[in-house]
């Protein structure tokens, strides 16, 4: 019980993160989805029926994607996590319709920042450069306020990065979105991997652990 | 001694207690944590977690019930509004004790 109280408390939080799964199956799965969809447009085109299908079910896949990982992370969560080192609930924040609208309104200003840069440059592919950038501050934002997981900032720095490097590739749009996302995603599994990894070394399954009061 | 330092002697033992205390901070930190984390983060035994649990539970500072996650089943712990109060009232005292004596 040497601990700081407020040591304790952050623990608590960062909990979430400790098996790996909200970047192994959330994140990368998410991208995964994100570049298979971005190459497939490009792929289909914007004048076929396939290319106009995908084009009008970019929400779908968001909002099926995003419903998808939340039930696998769950079901890891509960095969792996639970029994091994217990489960945690997470309320929900308190102000969270003030965030919904800062969130929208940020949503909306980098969107038209978006279109603007997007506008400038005719030479390099902007796009999947903001995309970088906009993923790089989200991980970055992240870490410093609710994660406090340092190998964000790794993945963050990635982010960038892998958004400069293909926005100079001459790869067509599409297929640059997707590979930005696909190495995201491979990013993201590599980080989530490892950290499962050191997890279950760490913590072996007792079976004399257990919830019996 | 001034009545303000003497508030110290009226700060709630029940909280008071360093392990109820540890036990009452992780559940201040999350909506519910089950029995299994709790015993991780505290470092209690089994017997021993269980009796400052029912010392919580009986003062009606903490909530616990048996349910199951997926196939799982789970004692979880959770923070009455009662114990969220006592908990920060506990604080400020000591904060002001702490403050008048620094």
């Amino acid at each position: 019980m040497k601990d700081n109280f407020s040591d304790v408390e952050q623990r608590v939080k960062r909990y979430w993160y400790v098996d790996g799964f909200g970047e192994l199956v959330g994140g990368g799965g998410m991208c995964m989805i994100l570049g298979i969809y971005f190459a497939a447009q490009q792929y289909f085109g914007d004048d076929s029926l396939m290319g106009s299908l995908l084009q009008i079910s970019l929400v779908l896949v968001l909002i099926g994607g995003g419903f998808l990982v939340r039930r696998l992370i769950s079901t890891a969560k509960a095969r792996v996590t639970y029994p091994r080192t217990g489960y945690v609930e997470y309320s929900e924040p308190q102000n969270k319709r003030l965030m919904g609208v800062l969130a929208a309104i940020v949503g909306m200003v980098m969107a038209m920042t978006f279109v603007f840069i997007v506008r400038q440059f005719n030479t390099i592919d902007a796009m999947v450069a903001v995309s970088g950038a906009v993923m790089g501050i989200i991980l970055f934002v992240k870490q410093i306020w609710t994660a406090k997981v340092k190998r964000f900032y790794i993945l963050s720095i990635a982010s960038v990065l892998y958004g400069a490097a293909l926005s100079v590739s001459g790869l067509p749009r599409g297929y640059n979105l997707g590979l930005f996302y696909v190495l995201m995603s491979i990013s993201f599994m590599i980080s989530g991997g490892l950290t499962l990894k050191k997890y279950l070394d760490e913590n072996p399954l007792q079976p004399e652990l257990g919830n019996e009061q | 001694m001034s009545n303000e330092l003497r508030a110290v002697t009226t700060l709630d033992r029940l909280i008071h207690e360093p392990a109820r205390l540890l036990i009452i901070t992780i559940l201040s930190a999350a909506a519910s944590a089950d029995f299994l984390f709790l015993q991780r983060e505290t470092g209690l035994t089994k017997g021993n977690l269980s009796a400052h649990l029912s010392k919580l539970e009986e003062a009606g500072y903490v909530k616990i019930e048996k349910t199951f996650k997926g196939k799982l089943p789970l004692t979880v712990c959770k923070l009455t509004a009662a114990g969220q109060k006592a908990l920060t009232q506990y604080r400020q005292q000591l904060q002001d004790f702490m403050n008048k004596t620094a």
